[in-house]
């Protein structure tokens, strides 16, 4: 606990020669000092970022001996079960990987882990992110770069899927194909030229490889960066408490403990995934067989992130499909295309779409550096839950085949009960996540006014007896007093000005239709404004913080 | 950055007052904890001032110390396991490696992968050890940075860059500017038009099948080409079946391409199970029907979804359902494969078929309409 | 109570003591390995249980006690003759195959005739079926009609309490697993067994035999229990809603390759790890992502964040 020990020679060295040419040392000094809020879940998005630097790298070592190549070879490498059978040179090689190269096997399987991991982590944080509305402004733009490394991890999920051209891999191209020839006028094209002919075609695998470690990796690795630095930049949402205001930014700083944390929590992401793939078999394509176009499988079905999709295309009946009557007919495949182009275009639309939507019907422009509470902002929350459930529904009804034999439900039956589910799961999830939301208002609410029921019970001098309830910590009632009203300058313009002129705004379609929203999105709520704490000892925060709030409230109004 | 730097360092000072709500300051017991490193604190405290400092006890820090070093003794002694493992399951004298026997690289891979993690856990948890148990704890307060420009700052800025803007001519010389925008229209059309050679046109090609009259049939995975009384013995058979070709450049004698679009079901019904469906022509402008195209029972349908191209294979003999287990679109085998459930949107593509004077069994022409995905033009090429 | 209570207090004492941090994930990571391992299946066997034998020979079996046997446990529903009634389907032609199939998985006798029978263990001896066959063969067929049981396929393997001393019974043994060696090896073309397997069977059964969903509840079973005769006898006489495969669309040497790649793939160890997920694939690989990967990751960021205060 003495003197600061000096900093080595070589160290300095290093440092003066670096700071001589691009004078880094006070920028250097104040990023060291850089505050990070501490929470657990404010560790979801590194899980990505960790997942996707072990792709990275497992990802290199495999293509050192990978052939993306679908020449036609009959096998003669060193796993006995498949010598003699025709593959592609991909499927041969992938063999080579798992059963010559020492290693491989376990490579091959962090891949793949590590992806699924990947994309489990992004959506986890995106999440998070969602339900405590940390996209509002200003972090809007870095919400759209969330939404789309989303979108690409997914894409590259499903492409490298489909590399080793085992079985499962090459139908689930097949069903890509099939999607895109549901294309209204062009499918036929796009499907002729990604192929290079007809399917399977001999290019694919060798397009999809470039896609998959070359032009996606760079455009998802530019993403990841400009992500990081504008989360640096403009620096970390926290949760409510004590002294964290939308100005100030409370928490551990960068150097030296958030670095060693983060450091370490980068080995125990990869300790789990390298624990999963040296115990837990995953996508064994040396078993499975190489891929042919009239061969399959029961129970086949894509990677968990791509489930959704196939649960759409399952579940969705042929009614809707229709044929325009021109010359021969030309067919409108609706059992394809909503499921195969729509309802990703409205998960991912959706996604990048409410952040703007939300500050239309609130009509806040402010910055926000603290992150609600999700039940404090009830509808939110159920929009988000609804979300999730639909979401849901649609993953498992991928999996319907498995559900059935599993559960010994008829097959049709499940999919029945999923189109019925898709529809009222959401509907249910909205109405039941925002009454969950307004009873845990009211609880907040009633904790902040007399304090936590302390368990202890008391006669009183008339024999009655009362369950004594305890002021709460002076953190737990800033957390609760916290709370925000939901609003909308919308609604606080008046309908009529001082002059007897109607406001023009409210008449017309998209103004009525923004009052209705703001209407919905504010009406329910239970608020603490007129609320006296417990006790009055720990009240100075709360006095300060309020008259401190006042008057920014006021200028929100304007 | 270095700017915004500076509005950090501005704003720090400003927001001294903010920064006393929550800092304990004046507690006894925290004073014994905090009172040394506070003077050295502020002898650098660094741009951003610790409150809430908790020094870890001297004797807390050296458990902290030890324990964190045990787990990377253990990370170390991992990492040198799993170098070690490496070279456990050598290839043998003659360059076969010994992993690939399953059972053994089930051992490599279990080896190898678990001294990896336990390395990894190791010194994650070592690290984690160390920043609970040595570190000291605090927290610092830092402003949000004001992030719009002051409008003095955005004024100055706009009006520097259009006197730039006007200075370079671009804006005053629309013939200059115009004629360069001109100029990157064909360039931006350049690559679109370079990737045309990524493939063929459709035309025709997906209205065409290998199948012709009098090709033979093989049982899919062998050469055997198959008889209609190989078929007597099963009233309920189905088989996978492909056109009889042997291409010497394809290891299965046909080309990927003709299997997946050529691939058929045979399917044996018994007489009375047939349904009216099957007396109906194959397509509009035909005067022959389904059943005219069965032979003795045997039915054979494109094996191809016509939904998104899965293999629909799943038949059922007491249905006479056929299954896609990818989408389960359902087709009925016995009424000209109708969709009866599911997504698809057509049947099944059926093939003529009959027999040949050694009573081997022959397509007698194409499907009735193109195998496969359900497409744009598939009504329109010339079809059957 | 008192106990829960001290062991509360107990563990709310040690919450912050340097090594709790291990328990917790430690205990998570025990929590996990051990509801799995109570999950997974047992470890299969090498390979099924199997016996192979010659066709038996006619002085050997007891026709009346085939009679007697058929009476009882048959006829109610198959009548006496065999021809069927309103629960049981007409015998006579049905084959041989078909019966040896039925009775030695167990399906048959069943008591419920409306639902479809799971595979369950035989209700009669080897020597009480060989009789009944012999009975069906003798009386109730209808001449040669169906296939005959395919005796040179491997069966079931021999029991211990089928002997009478261990001496014969490993003999026998010895001989079974040679015989069952020499069928599984016998087939050479992997390639042409794996393309019948996965175009005319995987649909309904998997790729690794674990079967799947059919329409109506009803469902195409596992065969990783089937012996070698018994997927053989399925193919040629179409149980349930199972297509037939006579000899004359796939040939006995094409069975052999077939049933040879589907045994030796089942009977292959999981080079990628000992728990594989009982070759379920990508649905339980997602659970398996979600709920143990990426909470284990998450209870290990609780552990580096949890609450660390100035007066802890």
């Amino acid at each position: 606990m003495s003197k600061t020990t000096q900093a080595p020679k070589a160290l300095r060295g290093v440092g003066n020669y670096i700071d001589d040419r691009f004078h880094l040392a006070k920028t250097g000094e104040k990023n060291l000092r850089k505050v990070f809020p501490n929470h657990w879940s404010f560790m979801l998005g590194e899980i990505a970022l960790y997942s996707f630097i072990i792709l990275l790298v497992t990802g290199v070592f495999l293509t050192l001996w990978f052939k993306p190549s679908m020449m036609e070879i009959v096998y003669d490498g060193s796993y006995e079960r498949l010598q003699g059978v025709p593959m592609s040179e991909a499927f041969a090689s992938t063999l080579y990987i798992d059963f010559d190269v020492r290693g491989g096997f376990l490579m091959r399987q962090i891949h793949h882990w590590a992806a699924l991991i990947f994309v489990a982590a992004l959506v986890i944080h995106m999440l998070r992110v969602f339900f405590t509305g940390a996209f509002r402004k200003p972090r809007e733009i870095n919400w759209l770069i969330g939404v789309a490394i989303f979108a690409l991890a997914m894409v590259e999920g499903l492409f490298g899927y489909s590399l080793p051209d085992d079985l499962p891999s090459g139908m689930g191209v097949r069903i890509l194909q099939g999607v895109m020839l549901a294309i209204p006028l062009v499918g036929t094209y796009i499907s002729m030229f990604l192929f290079g002919g007809e399917f399977p075609g001999e290019d694919i695998i060798t397009r999809l490889y470039v896609l998959h470690v070359l032009l996606i990796p760079a455009l998802l690795l530019g993403l990841i960066v400009a992500h990081f630095m504008i989360l640096w930049h403009q620096k970390h949402t926290q949760y409510p408490g004590v002294g964290k205001t939308d100005r100030t930014v409370v928490g551990t700083p960068m150097f030296p403990a958030f670095a060693v944390k983060a450091g370490g929590f980068f080995f125990f992401t990869f300790a789990v995934i390298a624990g999963l793939s040296a115990f837990v078999q995953i996508n064994p394509v040396h078993l499975f067989g190489p891929f042919t176009p009239t061969s399959i499988t029961s129970g086949l079905q894509p990677d968990w992130y791509m489930g959704f999709m196939e649960g759409s295309l399952r579940i969705f009946p042929n009614w809707l499909d229709f044929t325009i009557p021109i010359g021969p007919g030309y067919p409108i495949m609706v059992a394809v295309l909503v499921p195969g182009l729509v309802i990703p275009g409205l998960i991912f639309g959706g996604l990048a779409l409410w952040p703007f939507i939300e500050q239309w019907i609130t009509g806040d422009k402010r910055a926000r550096n603290v992150a609600d509470r999700p039940r404090n902002a009830p509808v939110r929350t159920g929009v988000g839950v609804a979300g999730v459930v639909f979401y849901g529904v649609l993953w498992l009804a991928g999996s319907n085949d498995i559900l059935s034999e599993t559960f010994s439900i008829d097959l049709y039956l499940t999919t029945y009960i999923f189109r019925v589910l898709a529809i009222a799961g959401p509907i249910l999830g909205f109405v039941i996540a925002k009454r969950i939301c307004l009873g845990l208002q009211r609880r907040d609410r009633e904790t902040l006014e007399h304090g936590y029921e302390s368990g202890t019970i008391q006669q009183l001098p008339s024999g009655e007896f009362i369950e004594v309830h305890k002021e709460s910590s002076s953190e737990t009632v800033e957390v609760l007093s916290s709370k925000k009203d939901p609003s909308s300058t919308v609604l606080q313009e008046e309908d009529v000005d001082s002059s007897g002129v109607e406001n023009p705004d409210a008449r017309k379609g998209m103004g009525k239709l923004r009052r209705a929203l703001a209407h919905w999105y504010t009406k329910d709520n239970v608020t603490v404004r007129d609320v006296e704490p417990h006790s009055g000892h720990h009240l100075h925060h709360t006095h300060d913080h309020t008259s401190q709030e006042g008057p920014e409230e006021d200028e929100d109004g304007h | 950055m270095t700017e915004n730097n500076n509005n950090d360092k501005n704003e720090a000072g400003d927001d001294k007052p903010e920064r006393v709500v929550g800092t304990p300051s004046s507690s006894a017991e925290e004073r014994v904890v905090s009172e040394q490193p506070a003077e050295n604190e502020s002898a650098h405290a660094g741009p951003f001032e610790p409150f809430e400092t908790h020094l870890r006890s001297e004797e807390q820090m050296r458990r902290g110390d030890k324990m964190a070093s045990a787990w990377f003794i253990i990370a170390t002694l991992a990492g040198i396991a799993f170098i070690a493992s490496y070279f456990v399951f050598p290839p043998n004298s003659s360059g076969e490696p010994m992993i690939a026997d399953p059972q053994i690289a089930q051992y490599s891979n279990m080896l190898l992968g678990g001294t990896l993690t336990l390395a990894m856990f190791g010194i994650g948890a070592g690290m984690t050890v160390w920043a609970r148990n040595v570190m000291p704890h605090y927290e610092v307060h830092s402003p949000y940075d004001e992030l719009p420009s002051n409008e003095e700052e955005k004024g100055s800025f706009s009006e520097f860059f259009m006197k730039g803007a006007d200075e370079s001519g671009f804006t005053k010389r629309p013939l200059m500017r115009r004629t360069l925008l001109a100029s990157m229209i064909p360039l931006g059309i350049a690559p679109v038009v370079l990737l045309r050679d990524l493939g063929p046109l459709p035309r025709e090609k997906m209205h065409h099948t290998p199948w012709e009259n009098g090709r033979r049939m093989y049982v899919e995975g062998t050469h055997r080409a198959l008889r209609a009384e190989d078929l007597e013995n099963d009233p309920n058979g189905m088989i996978s079946a492909l056109p009889a070709i042997d291409d010497e450049r394809y290891p299965h004698g046909i080309s990927m391409n003709d299997q997946a679009k050529s691939v058929i079901l045979l399917i044996k019904v018994p007489e009375g199970d047939w349904k009216e469906g099957m007396n109906q022509p194959v397509s509009e402008d035909s005067d022959e029907t389904h059943m005219n195209w069965t032979y003795n029972g045997i039915v054979a349908y494109s094996k191809i979804c016509t939904h998104v191209g899965c293999p629909a294979a799943l038949y059922e003999r007491t249905t006479h359902r056929i299954l896609c287990p990818c989408h389960q679109s359902t087709f009925d085998a016995a009424d000209a494969a109708k969709v009866v459930f599911g997504p698809a949107h057509r049947g099944l593509p059926q093939l003529p078929i009959g027999v040949d004077d050694e009573g081997y069994l022959i397509s007698t022409g194409d499907f009735n309409e193109p195998p496969g995905p359900t497409f744009w033009e598939y009504q329109g090429g010339s079809g059957s | 109570m008192t106990r829960n209570g001290e062991t509360v207090k107990w563990i709310t004492a040690r919450r912050r003591h340097p090594l709790a941090g291990y328990v917790v994930v430690i205990l998570a990571l025990a929590l996990f390995g051990v509801g799995y391992a109570a999950m997974a299946p047992t470890a299969e066997e090498a390979r099924a249980q199997t016996l192979s034998a010659e066709a038996p020979d006619p002085d050997d079996v007891d026709i009346a006690e085939g009679r007697a046997i058929f009476d009882q446990t048959c006829a109610s529903c198959h009548g006496q003759d065999g021809s069927g009634g309103p629960n049981g389907p007409d015998l006579r032609e049905a084959g041989s195959a078909s019966v040896d199939f039925q009775v030695s998985t167990g399906r048959m006798p069943s008591m419920d005739p409306d639902s479809q029978m799971p595979r369950r263990d035989m209700v009669m001896s080897e020597e009480e079926l060989t009789n009944l066959i012999a009975y069906y063969d003798a009386e109730i067929r209808d001449g040669e009609a169906g296939p005959d049981v395919p005796y040179e396929v491997p069966g079931k393997e021999p029991q211990r309490e089928d002997f009478e001393d261990e001496g014969s019974y490993e003999e026998a043994l010895e001989t079974y697993e040679a015989e069952y060696d020499s069928y599984i090896e016998g087939a050479s073309d992997t390639d042409e067994g794996m393309k019948l397997y996965l175009t005319n069977c995987a649909h309904c059964h998997s790729w690794s035999g674990g079967g799947g969903a059919l329409t109506d509840g009803r469902w195409a079973p596992e065969i990783h229990d089937a012996t070698p005769r018994e997927i053989y006898e399925a193919m040629v006489s179409g149980p349930g809603a199972m297509p037939m495969f006579s000899d004359g669309v796939i040939v006995p040497e094409e069975k052999q390759e077939l049933i040879s790649y589907v045994k030796t793939l089942q009977a292959e160890p999981d080079a990628g790890g000992i728990f594989a997920l009982d070759r379920v694939g990508q649905v339980a690989e997602g659970f398996i992502g979600w709920t143990v990967g990426l909470s284990l990751i998450v209870a290990c960021a609780i552990w580096i964040t949890a609450k660390q205060r100035a007066h802890d």
